[in-house]
């Protein structure tokens, strides 16, 4: 069987289950090789949207696991930055809990809008996931970011393939390992910050499992992962695979230049602007 | 140093607003022009037996020489470096020149339709 997992647990500031049904909405209007879409999330959050989970997933895993509180800056672009607790310690648990031989994972905040995707279908790679990734803005270039000058490149986990096997069972208790001692491995590795990333966690765990050699994993069928950071809005979504995009400006943050995207998968950061489109997403895309 | 006042005639003023106005132009045009660009990149990629390939000027010509000399099959490396078994090489090139064909094709109408015009409301159709 072949799946794909989104996790989303609210946390009283952003609704990720309502984004979470629109971006599968997408994913089934855009992909067509998949069995299931399947959400994980907690009681709490599923209890908020019983009827709209039934309408966009196939199959929903409850996971109740204690999160520690993980707190983070939520920008819309350049106005109201806000702090919220994030609970993204889950997707660590993504082996032992996905049903699926092939599994892809997905941010809830990733829009599937062509149908790319569906190379990763039996792919001969055990795992797959991009080290490159670009703004859409144009204000990084970047290609491969490195979690520091004197470490190792960064990956994306924001979207990624596994098969059940050896190197991915392997991989996945690496990461929970990694996830349990973060700040230890985070002093190791100089990563910035003290916010626990699943981006770093991964790049740690494929480094380590590598014989800690420089090592980098097959890339998914899409070259570049198209962030939109916070500083972006949403214009108008056109359908399910058209979007106009405000981006913001690389001299001037306040100010934005108009984008339109069509058969191109974005991961929109900022969540408030997916909240204030997330009817028009509910609706473009696909239910069961 | 002189203390000298750069005097400007409303004229050239007017000039030097247009152009500095003129930069929003290119910069959304840049934008657009680099969106386009990666969204071909993304869209030129085939998956075959487990592979993926990324598809260029290169790959077809190569499988081209590959059918024309008469190999109906052969090992391919593809984007992960890892070789791939191409049983059915005529096919493969079907597949991988009608995806360029169409991707390009695309590409050429969007890039026409953002050089011709220089009102962002046209190109976005807003």
């Amino acid at each position: 069987m072949r799946g794909i997992i989104l996790f989303a647990r609210n946390n009283g500031y952003v609704d990720y289950v309502k984004i979470a049904c629109a971006s599968a909405g997408y994913a089934r209007k855009n992909l067509s090789e998949f069995d299931e879409i399947c959400l994980v999330t907690d009681s709490a959050s599923a209890d908020e949207h019983p009827e709209l989970i039934k309408q966009y997933f196939d199959r929903t895993i409850i996971s109740d696991n204690f999160q520690p509180e993980n707190t983070r800056l939520f920008k819309d672009t350049a106005n109201s930055p806000e702090y919220a607790s994030f609970k993204n310690m889950g997707r660590s648990e993504v082996y032992e809990l996905s049903p699926y031989e092939e599994t892809l994972v997905i941010d809830c905040d990733y829009f599937i809008m062509s149908d790319t995707l569906d190379q990763v279908w039996g792919s001969e790679n055990d795992f797959m996931i991009n080290y490159q990734y670009r703004d859409i803005a144009g204000r990084h270039g970047g290609n491969v970011s490195y979690i520091d000058d004197f470490t190792i490149p960064m990956c994306w986990a924001t979207v990624f393939f596994f098969r059940k096997s050896e190197f991915a069972e392997n991989l996945f208790n690496l990461i929970i390992h990694i996830k349990y001692n973060y700040k230890y491995y985070y002093a190791l590795y100089n990563c910035s910050g003290n916010l626990f990333r699943n981006d770093f966690a991964f790049a740690i765990a494929l480094h380590m499992l590598n014989g800690n050699v420089s090592f980098k994993a097959p890339s998914l069928p899409i070259d570049y992962l198209n962030n939109s950071f916070d500083l972006d809005d949403i214009f108008r979504v056109n359908s399910a695979n058209d979007v106009i995009m405000y981006c913001a400006k690389a001299e001037t943050i306040e100010e934005h230049l108009l984008s339109r995207f069509t058969n191109t998968d974005l991961h929109i950061m900022n969540k408030r602007a997916i909240e204030r489109n997330v009817d028009t997403m509910l609706e473009l895309g696909e239910t069961l | 140093m002189s203390n000298e006042t750069i005097n400007s005639s409303s004229e050239e003023q007017e000039r030097l607003a247009k152009a500095l106005d003129f930069s929003n132009t290119m910069q959304t045009f840049n934008l657009a022009k680099n969106n386009l660009k990666v969204k071909t990149q993304n869209l030129l990629s085939y998956s075959t037996n487990g592979g993926t390939f990324r598809v260029s000027q290169e790959l077809i010509a190569f499988v081209n020489m590959a059918v024309t000399s008469g190999k109906s099959s052969l090992i391919l490396l593809d984007k992960n470096d890892i070789p791939i078994q191409i049983d059915d090489t005529t096919k493969f090139l079907e597949d991988i020149s009608s995806l360029y064909f169409e991707v390009i094709n695309e590409y050429y109408n969007d890039y026409q339709k953002l050089r011709s015009s220089r009102k962002i409301e046209k190109v976005l159709e807003i």
